[in-house]
């Protein structure tokens, strides 16, 4: 008797129902109306892919060895079945692994049922079509292969005989998948009576053998599935499959437990020191990153992102390479310290850049944390930011290239690539150091669904831990353990405590990541080693007083675990600029520095402080300078000049804040005679200045009498005569317009057919004869006028012609035309 | 935390606190693949170079010892980031060998089949590399065996040369330690010994020594190991002929064994001495005495002071691959930056010692490095603050103020054989009168100048007045201390050279001193800090003083 899925669940107690919706969690979402819901929805295709998702490789090679022990008929199997074909192989594996994998299952309702007659939930088959990467039996694919598979005997023998091109191929499907596409043409026989002059075939002896492929479909290894006269694809039938896999058992190697890493273990101190020199690089690195784009932050692309110029740039500011700085870009922007700003007023300032990137108000309080503080945040940000870094600079879909921030770079799958690559690290003995194959190998064990096809990011992730110093070495660090399983606490925590209000109260306190290592970073220096080359270095990370001093006293020179700092005239300036004395850098120096202070430095401070302030720059708004002291003596002391609060500035020289009209009124009602001059020290002198209006023609230039008439010049007069006899010409022509064309044009009716045809044939003969013609016509607006032209030519619906009077050139649309006349 | 002397710095420096207990084992250790840069009297600071690191591969040093020893000494944690750059730079050298093929001849054969692929692309290589031999060798063109070493490190794949060097002309010479012609017993000096070992077991190379310190021994010694016919190169004649007489001296070499080929001689015997100038000399756009190169089967080839090697010579090197080349330098520091030239056409760098050691040992007189700083006349600013700004620095160096106190300096030495060095030949007569000194420039006679030299040598001359001649490799070994009153713009490379002048052994071990006469206020004295940061970071003892303290009634002592 058979039950179904539904009647399974029915039956559970409410225990063990909680127990698989724990084990899979999306089969309550959105909450189930009842079981039978519930039980479609855990058949489904996509809830069934969710939960082999998370298997090992073992526990699906067992899932596959129950399906592939199903009875044909009722489509239930056994424990003891499965048992019997996982051990099958040469090198049988243990069965409690087998027991232990085939409850695995029963408890995620994969398989159901009592042991005697378990089931295959039905997505399965959906899922993976190809149990084990076995093809399907030999009886559902062609009878004359059945055939071939029903005699073991001759199975065994054709195999045999096949070429080794053939057996090539064969070997490649029987690993699995079982399917494989025939290259156009591989199938077709040879021509007849071409079969001897194929190439001789080297993988079989050197006797020519046609394509393997088309050999093998033909003794019946192989069947086509699909695909038209040529090409498609062909399927190993299951039975042959089973028969090549003698070696290795029915189901392929069986492992039932991770792959072994064989690197050996690294010294942890060596681990731990090499990831605590990296976090250190990394969070200078990331500084300087934000004080770049502080000082010239990044504008954002139309697309998102940040151009590749601008990356470039950074990079070549922080002497990296782009793909490190766009890591560090991504993190710093994922941990807060990046920000978009809007431009005002973008239309005027830059093409296509509406917003900036620039460090967040969240820099500042980073920036004042320690230097472990200041990485965790970092590395925090980095483990749940949901991008893929490693795409930034290669190209997408449409061939355009993937830049920083943008959203081609967004993987959803990135927190838990970084969480699986880093797992299997900690999951090893502390400081082993896998290779990137060993770990790709684990990762493919423990979830190959997951892993598959994400080769390329799992060794990103990698890459990326190595830069960041979560790893050193190539083995997890000891704070990077720490901080991983912080993390994850985290993140259960979280789901327990949806509100986060347990791990409120324990903020402020610093994480046992970030202790771990603060024991491992240089403590804080607060002297420095002063040399002969004018040189400060600073023997471990300063503390923040000791930097701030260096900051204005030196340049900085290289950094690291030690910074070197330069002593230099600008730096010497800079100092006394900012206000501190010769003495005060003497004391400075002596006060912090743990050896004795080289001569050649003091020299400089004091060189440099004898000359400092030997210009003084100020501004004055005007001043008074003579040549007589002692008539500058009574200004200065002139109490009515008090209000110019006059400063002497040199024995010839007093300079007011005031301007020079005032101080000018000033000093002549004090009974002086100040002159004023100009910026080259010319005298300006002044005259008193008159209002006046504007200047005007007088009247003598006018003509004696305005009413007398002017005189015609001689030409002038020919001329004008000449105008008007051309109007009375024209006037008179006007008059003189046949009545034909007068009458044409005035007629208010349509014009008679005949007319329009006749004028034509009087125009085309006037174009011959060059003869003078009267046109009637009716112009844009309707009106209708007459013209005495000269026809020039006609064509194309066009008349032109010539008109005497103006000497111009008109164009007449010949429909409207309406009658024509030849002058006589 | 290892509580090392070393820290390292992500610009790929390193910093050696010398007060540290570990130093000296430390120096040791790094001094294979890190280049010292300066040596200030606290902090020495190494750096890690392409070439430094290729260098120690060379010498057979692998990234993992290279790491290993960053990793005991460092005091702070190094960046993993810094040691896998470390470890993968190491790992081009060698890629690629060129070595000899007893079928095909030269050829390079690769041990990654991927740098073979990727270098024979590369268009800078096109023409040198012949037919593919198979997937991992092809033949190379003998002559192109330098500029394809050349191309090979700008390409960041320097070849390994496997491909050995012909003998050459045998000829007999021995190292007269047992004293020749009546001379005293000498044997060479322990780094001596170790810097002529070093070169030989790698075939070609530069040795760094400082001037003074014995440099044309090491070259006769190589010569003695060779034993065979030898081309010296050298900056000048006056330099020739003092090789000259230090072979005689101290090899079983004789006169007649030694030929002079310079602008005025052009012998061509056993051992050939030529200079830079005549072999650099063109006629007609064609060099004219390059037959030189080829005239005899040398076995050896030495280049005197490395770092002024003109350009075409290392054109003519190039073609000189098959035999030993023996450089010698005081620095391997370029002023037009080839030194990767001279590492692969001349050969990795096989010896260095710091200068600082080499006077522990006592083999240099410790110089005493002063500046004076002399307040030029209220006159003599007016004329600097209005002059044209190429014509500022000629002001500020001839100075007349500065002679007053060049006289005090002289007088304070009385009894000391004392240089005056300037680059200006008016400013050279004015002193040469008003210290009643001969003056030797670059116009002066070959004959006069060896006259000069001797009679300094002798003790007859007291003071000598020297034009930038005295930059190169003459040799005065009595001169205890020099004045500098003007210099080519404060080259750090002119600087080195005329420190060598009075570092050379005393005879009595005195104290050298060495002056810098500047004025104050001006670009002299600009150009006077870029010295004594040099010279700092040599190592020497600094001090600035103000002309009055020299000119002052009371002598000041200055220790």
């Amino acid at each position: 008797m058979t039950t179904s899925l539904a009647d399974q669940l029915r039956t559970l107690p409410d225990e063990s129902l909680a127990a698989l919706l724990q084990l899979r969690p999306d089969l309550v979402v959105p909450v189930p109306a009842d079981i039978s819901a519930l039980a479609i929805r855990a058949q489904s295709r996509v809830s069934v892919a969710r939960a082999l998702d998370g298997l090992d490789q073992f526990t699906l090679q067992i899932l596959d060895a129950a399906r592939l022990t199903r009875d044909p008929e009722s489509g239930s199997t056994a424990t003891d079945a499965i048992l019997a074909m996982a051990t099958a192989g040469p090198h049988p594996t243990a069965p409690t692994a087998v027991r232990a994998a085939v409850n695995r299952l029963r408890a995620l309702f994969l398989l159901y049922g009592p042991e005697h007659d378990l089931r295959v939930v039905g997505g399965v088959d959906e899922v993976a079509p190809y149990p084990a990467g076995l093809g399907r039996p030999a009886a559902e694919l062609d009878p004359r292969a059945a055939a071939l598979c029903a005699d073991p005997a001759k199975l065994r023998r054709t195999l045999l005989a096949a070429p080794p091109s053939a057996r090539a191929i064969l070997d490649r499907l029987a690993a699995g998948p079982p399917v494989g596409s025939v290259p156009p043409g591989a199938l077709q026989a040879p021509a007849v009576g071409a079969e001897d002059s194929l190439p001789p075939d080297a993988t079989n002896g050197g006797a020519p053998t046609g394509s393997p492929i088309r050999w093998l479909v033909d003794h019946r290894l192989l069947v086509r599935i699909s695909g038209g006269k040529d090409g498609g694809t062909v399927e190993l039938p299951r039975e042959v499959g089973l028969l090549l896999r003698r070696d290795s058992g029915p189901l392929g190697p069986l492992r039932t437990s991770p792959p072994v890493v064989s690197s050996p273990p690294r010294e942890p101190k060596a681990v731990d020191s090499a990831g605590a020199g990296q976090t250190m690089e990394v969070v200078r690195h990331t500084e300087g990153l934000l004080e770049a784009l502080a000082a010239e932050p990044a504008p954002v692309l139309r697309s998102g992102g940040v151009g590749v110029r601008d990356l470039r740039r950074l990079a070549r500011g922080l002497g990296l390479d782009d793909a490190t700085t766009a890591l560090l870009f991504e993190v710093a922007y994922a941990a807060g310290l990046l920000g978009e700003l809007d431009l005002t007023g973008s239309a005027t300032t830059r093409h296509g850049g509406d917003q900036q990137v620039l460090p967040t108000g969240g820099y500042e309080v980073w920036r004042a944390s320690s230097l472990a503080q200041r990485w965790e945040q970092l590395a925090r940000a980095w483990l749940t930011m949901t991008r893929q870094v490693g795409l930034v600079g290669q190209r997408d879909d449409r061939d355009r290239p993937i830049s920083v921030l943008s959203a081609e770079a967004e993987r959803a799958g990135a927190p838990a690539a970084r969480r699986a690559v880093l797992g299997v690290l900690a999951d090893l003995e502390p400081a082993t150091a896998p290779t990137a194959d060993e770990m790709l190998e684990v990762l493919d064990w423990r979830a190959p669904r997951r892993s598959r096809g994400r080769e390329t990011a799992h060794r990103e992730v990698l890459a990326e831990a190595a830069q960041l110093g979560v790893t050193g070495l190539g083995a997890l660090t000891s704070y990077g353990r720490l901080l991983l399983s912080d993390v994850t606490e985290a993140d259960e925590r979280g789901a327990d405590d949806p509100l986060g209000l347990r791990s409120e109260a324990e903020s402020g306190e610093p994480s046992t990541a970030v202790r771990a290592l603060d024991a491992l970073l240089p403590a804080p220096v607060d002297h420095f080693l002063v040399q002969a080359d004018l040189t400060v270095v600073v023997p471990g990370p300063p503390d923040p007083a000791l930097a701030a001093e260096l900051e204005v006293v030196a340049e900085h020179e290289s950094a690291g675990g030690a910074s070197v700092h330069r002593v230099t005239t600008a730096s010497v300036r800079r100092a006394l600029d900012a206000g501190y004395s010769a003495d005060d850098l003497h004391k400075l120096f002596r006060r912090r520095s743990r050896t004795p202070i080289p001569q050649g430095l003091t020299y400089l401070v004091d060189d440099v402080a004898r000359k400092h302030g030997g210009l003084r720059v100020g501004s004055a708004g005007g001043y008074v300078r003579s040549d007589d002291e002692a008539l500058l003596t009574e200004v200065l002391a002139d109490r009515r000049l008090e209000s110019l609060a006059f400063r002497r500035l040199a024995p010839t020289v007093l300079s007011t804040p005031y301007q020079v009209g005032r101080m000018l009124i000033a000093l002549r009602d004090g009974g002086y005679a100040p002159v004023p001059e100009d910026a080259s020290g010319a005298a300006v002198l002044a005259r008193p200045k008159t209002r006046r209006a504007p200047a005007r023609v007088p009247v003598s230039t006018r003509a004696l009498d305005p009413l007398a008439a002017p005189k015609l010049a001689l030409p002038r007069l020919r001329g004008v005569v000449e105008q008007i006899r051309r109007g009375e010409a024209a006037a008179r022509a006007a008059r003189r317009a046949p009545a034909v064309v007068r009458g044409a044009a005035a007629r208010t009716g349509p014009a008679p057919a005949h007319g329009h045809s006749e004028a034509l044939a009087v125009l085309q003969q006037a174009v011959r004869d060059r003869a003078l013609v009267w046109v009637g016509y009716v112009d844009a607006h309707g009106a209708t006028a007459s013209r005495l032209v000269r026809p020039v030519s006609m064509g194309a619906g066009y008349l032109r012609a010539e008109d005497e009077r103006t000497e111009m050139l008109h164009t007449f649309a010949l429909h409207r035309i309406t009658a024509a006349v030849l002058e006589d | 935390m290892s509580g090392g002397p070393l820290i390292v710095q992500s610009d790929k420096t390193l910093l050696l606190e010398i007060d540290h207990p570990d130093a000296q084992a430390c120096r040791m250790a790094i001094a294979p693949f890190a280049e010292l840069e300066r040596s200030p009297e606290h902090v020495h600071t190494y750096r890690l170079t392409p070439l430094g690191l290729w260098n120690a591969r060379a010498a057979g040093h692998d990234a993992e010892g290279v790491v290993d020893t960053l990793i005991k000494y460092s005091r702070y944690p190094v960046p993993h980031g810094l040691l896998v750059d470390v470890a993968e730079t190491m790992d081009r050298y060698g890629r690629l060998q060129l070595a000899n093929d007893p079928a095909h001849g030269l050829v390079l054969r690769a041990l990654d089949r991927l740098v073979l692929v990727e270098v024979a692309k590369s268009k800078k290589l096109a023409g040198m590399l012949g037919d593919r031999i198979d997937d991992d060798t092809i033949q190379v063109h003998p002559s192109e065996r330098g500029r394809l070493k050349q191309a090979l490190l700008k390409l960041g794949w320097p070849a390994e040369d496997l491909a050995g060097y012909v003998d050459g002309e045998a000829h007999p010479i021995e190292l007269a330690e047992a004293g020749k012609d009546g001379r005293k017993p000498w044997t060479l000096r322990s780094y001596q010994l170790e810097a002529v070992e070093a070169f030989w077991a790698g075939g070609s190379g530069v040795v760094v020594l400082p001037c003074g310190a014995g440099k044309t021994l090491v070259g006769a010694a190589a010569m003695a190991e060779a034993k065979a016919t030898t081309l010296i190169l050298v900056t000048n004649t006056v330099a020739g002929r003092q090789w000259k007489r230090e072979l005689v001296a101290r090899t079983s070499l004789t006169e007649d064994e030694i030929g002079e080929y310079s602008g005025e001689r052009k012998e061509i015997r056993p051992v050939t001495i030529a200079t830079y100038q005549v072999l650099t000399s063109r006629r007609g756009g064609a060099f004219t005495h390059l037959d030189l190169f080829g005239a005899r089967d040398w076995g050896l080839v030495i280049y005197d002071e490395v770092h002024l090697l003109p350009a075409p010579i290392f054109r003519f090197t190039a073609d000189l691959q098959a035999r030993r080349r023996l450089g010698l330098t005081a620095t391997l520091v370029r002023e037009d930056g080839r030194e990767g030239d001279v590492f692969s056409l001349i050969g990795p760098k096989r010896y260095d010692a710091p200068w600082k050691d080499i006077e522990s040992q006592g083999w240099i007189a410790p110089a005493e490095c002063t500046e004076v700083r002399v307040t030029l006349t209220d006159a003599e600013r007016m004329t600097y603050a209005t002059a044209e700004a190429e014509e500022r620095y000629r002001m500020a160096a001839t100075a007349r103020t500065k002679l007053p106190v060049v006289r005090a300096l002289v007088d304070r030495h009385k009894g000391d054989q004392t240089l005056v060095i300037g680059a200006y030949i008016d400013q050279l007569h004015q002193l040469g009168e008003y210290l009643d000194a001969p003056i030797i420039q670059g116009s002066t006679t070959n004959k006069e100048r060896e006259r000069l030299f001797d009679a300094f040598r002798s003790g007859e001359l007291r003071t000598l007045v020297i034009s930038k001649v005295g930059n190169f490799s003459i040799d005065l070994p009595e001169a205890a201390v020099a004045i500098q009153v003007s210099g080519t713009f404060g080259s750090r490379q002119e600087e080195a050279q005329r420190l060598g002048r009075v570092l050379r052994p005393k005879a009595d071990g005195r104290q050298a001193h060495f002056y810098t006469v500047v004025s104050r206020d001006t670009i002299d004295t600009e150009y006077a800090a870029h010295r004594q940061r040099f010279l700092a970071e040599q190592g020497y003892a600094y001090t600035i003083v103000d002309a009055d303290d020299v000119l002052g009634p009371k002598l000041p002592t200055v220790d």
